[in-house]
């Protein structure tokens, strides 16, 4: 047609789909467990629901279980570690909403846990000189204060990108540290004693929620779970969700395709930070004392570590994590001194061999766009030709 | 009727001024080439009109409404849609998730199935590999998505930012088809290239972009004769 349209020696229509298609193959990614999310995919649904109860009933029983080989003791209390090691699974799904749904890389992520556990200490404990209100009231509370504070910081800060919102989260974790340090009412190291616990007596007379007892504690806070991961799992299929993904895989484009970014990335620093208050409140409670201490740096590493280690993006690997990163250290306790040198060499083998994580993410986006191709499907009969959408086509039709 | 009109637009990167005191229009049912070298600014332009930034000075009319501070997620809502430069696809989403966060902003969910339909006709392609992800499709391919991601939110202005770029001939030439075919459907066009020769050969009107300001305008087949263009930007001379 014109002179810059070069020698017509080129590969033709099919021949460039031939290589297209080879260089496709290539570039799949192989995981340990190939197609088992496809497989999981193509269950019925009622198989996947009673799969679903099997495991949710088997995580209830743990603490009765104390299997063999996989329990802390004789080391560590097994319900207590049980306990520690739901809450830390707990802030790796609030986390994962932050750095696995939107792609905001939060390094501060601890600043709201610590929020959480001193809004809880600090009206409950006899050592506060507050109002004191009942332990269940402060956990809305630490939701709502942390939420507050993820506004107040993202506001600002959202409009920062990769780097630099990593550089400015990780400055708000240290300043909320240091304030815990040096205001009178936060009692620094000396920190809060007898933090509340939910009301409730044994037949024996005995409290229900001690701090001895990881048992009440441990089935809390994993009810708590089920009822965030059903809530994040409705956003992440939600608008809000398709919004999130679309940001983190390229926020220009998600912007010039209507997507309000720079709404949806406070709303998913507001959620993620509210869920990081709800786990600090129930760390306050079950461990019963509060200072400056735990609310380090390395911690809220630790957090990234565990939604990265379990993988990005994915709730139920954020869960898997989130209950490693704690697991571990307590199961292991000849080498718990050595935790970040044994996550950092983890993560370094993780990241070579299963760069998406130990379960890696796939959502699937389609919300009234499904509708349509139905339709369409309806109008214009089968799909061409190519036997892996047929296959496939199938699948879709009971979603 | 005129769809677009920029007036006196400059647009500063920091202190560097990347387009200085550019003003042209696109009417209704056009294909406007922007044509020029690289940092001649015609990204910088696209990205003003589409939102992405805002200009230092001067105004954006589209349809009749000024939308110089206008957010560009609500431009989108407004008839303006761009496919961005280097393809900007969602690589982790199929195609068909690609193509319906296209339709994201819109409001008549009812119609997206009747411009589904429109882009499996132009793209054929597409509908073959509904069920790929985007990042592992070929260059070619990822611009047919991009462009057709663009026209699921139905604009009246579709901005296309370099749909050539890097691509094999044998697909410039069907990518260019396929413009004038959107076209004909009755979409506005303004294209930004660098393949000179094919963007004045399908374009109503163009525009000569150097350093920040225009120093040409005329018919796509004016530009295409005029000598210093034709040595500046064809290759001929």
């Amino acid at each position: 047609m014109s002179t810059t349209d070069g020698p017509t020696l080129i590969p033709d229509d099919s021949s460039a789909q031939e290589i297209a298609d080879r260089e496709a193959k290539m570039r799949r990614r192989k995981g340990w467990f190939p197609g088992l999310s496809d497989k999981w995919n193509a269950l019925p649904r009622q198989t996947q629901w009673l799969f679903l109860i099997i495991v949710v009933v088997i995580a209830y029983l743990l603490p009765i279980l104390n299997p063999p080989l996989i329990t802390t003791e004789p080391g560590n209390n097994w319900q207590i570690a049980l306990a520690q090691m739901s809450v830390y699974a707990l802030i790796a799904v609030g986390l994962n909403v932050v750095v696995g749904y939107a792609g905001l890389l939060d390094l501060g992520y601890v600043a709201f846990f610590a929020l959480g556990s001193y809004t809880s200490a600090m009206f409950t404990s006899p050592d506060s000189p507050y109002v004191h209100i009942p332990y269940l009231w402060t956990l809305p509370l630490a939701m709502a204060v942390a939420m507050f504070f993820g506004v107040v910081l993202g506001v600002p800060t959202l409009r920062l990108r990769g780097d630099y919102l990593a550089i400015v989260t990780l400055g708000f974790g240290e300043i909320v540290r240091i304030l815990a340090t040096i205001i009178p009412a936060m009692k620094g190291q000396v920190g809060f004693q007898n933090v509340g616990h939910p009301p409730g007596t044994d037949s024996a007379g005995q409290t229900i929620f001690q701090n001895s007892n990881g048992t009440p504690w441990y089935w809390l806070t994993l009810s708590i779970i089920i009822v965030v991961l059903l809530a994040a799992g409705n956003l992440e299929r939600s608008r809000v969700g398709r919004a999130w993904i679309a940001i983190r895989e390229d926020e220009d484009a998600a912007e010039i395709m209507g997507v309000p970014t720079f709404k949806y990335k406070v709303w998913a620093f507001a959620i993620g930070a509210s869920v990081g208050g709800l786990s600090g409140a129930l760390f306050a409670g079950q461990v019963g004392f509060v200072n400056n201490q735990k609310f380090d740096i390395a911690t809220s590493i630790l957090f990234v570590a565990a939604v990265v280690m379990g993988g990005t993006g994915n709730k139920v690997g954020a869960i898997l994590g989130g209950a490693l990163v704690a697991y571990i250290p307590l199961r292991f306790t000849a080498i718990a001194e050595f935790k970040y040198l044994i996550f950092g060499a983890a993560l370094v083998i993780i990241m070579i061999f299963r760069p998406g994580g130990l379960l890696p993410a796939r959502q699937s986006l389609l919300a009234y766009g499904r509708l349509a191709y139905n339709k369409l499907r309806g109008i214009n009969g089968d799909i061409p030709a190519s036997g892996k959408v047929v296959l496939q086509s199938g699948k879709g039709a009971d979603k | 009727m005129t769809l677009l009109e920029l007036k006196n637009i400059s647009v500063h990167y920091g202190r560097i001024q990347a387009i200085s005191d550019m003003s042209f229009s696109v009417e209704e049912g056009e294909i406007v080439s922007l044509i020029g070298a690289n940092g001649a600014g015609k990204t910088t332009t696209m990205r003003t009109i589409s939102g992405l930034l805002s200009p230092s000075a001067g105004s954006i009319t589209f349809a009749g409404e000024d939308i110089t501070r206008m957010k560009a997620h609500i431009r989108v809502v407004h008839g303006i849609s761009q496919a961005p430069e280097g393809r900007g696809i969602f690589p982790g989403m199929t195609v068909e998730e690609n193509l319906d966060m296209g339709s994201y902003g819109r409001k008549d969910r009812t119609k997206v199935s009747d411009d589904l339909e429109r882009v499996f006709d132009l793209f054929p392609r597409l509908k073959e590999r509904i069920k790929q992800l985007g990042g592992t499709m070929s260059g070619g391919e990822q611009q047919m998505l991009a462009i057709g991601r663009a026209l699921m939110s139905n604009p009246k202005l579709l901005l296309l930012d370099e749909p050539s770029m890097g691509l094999a001939p044998q697909f410039i030439r069907q990518i260019f088809k396929i413009v004038t075919e959107i076209n004909n459907q009755g979409t506005t066009v303004l294209l930004v290239e660098q393949n000179a020769n094919q963007a004045l050969a399908r374009a109503h009107r163009a525009f000569v972009l150097e350093t920040g300001s225009i120093t040409h305008r005329g018919t796509g087949k004016e530009l295409l004769a005029n000598p210093a263009v034709k040595e500046a930007y064809l290759g001929v001379g």
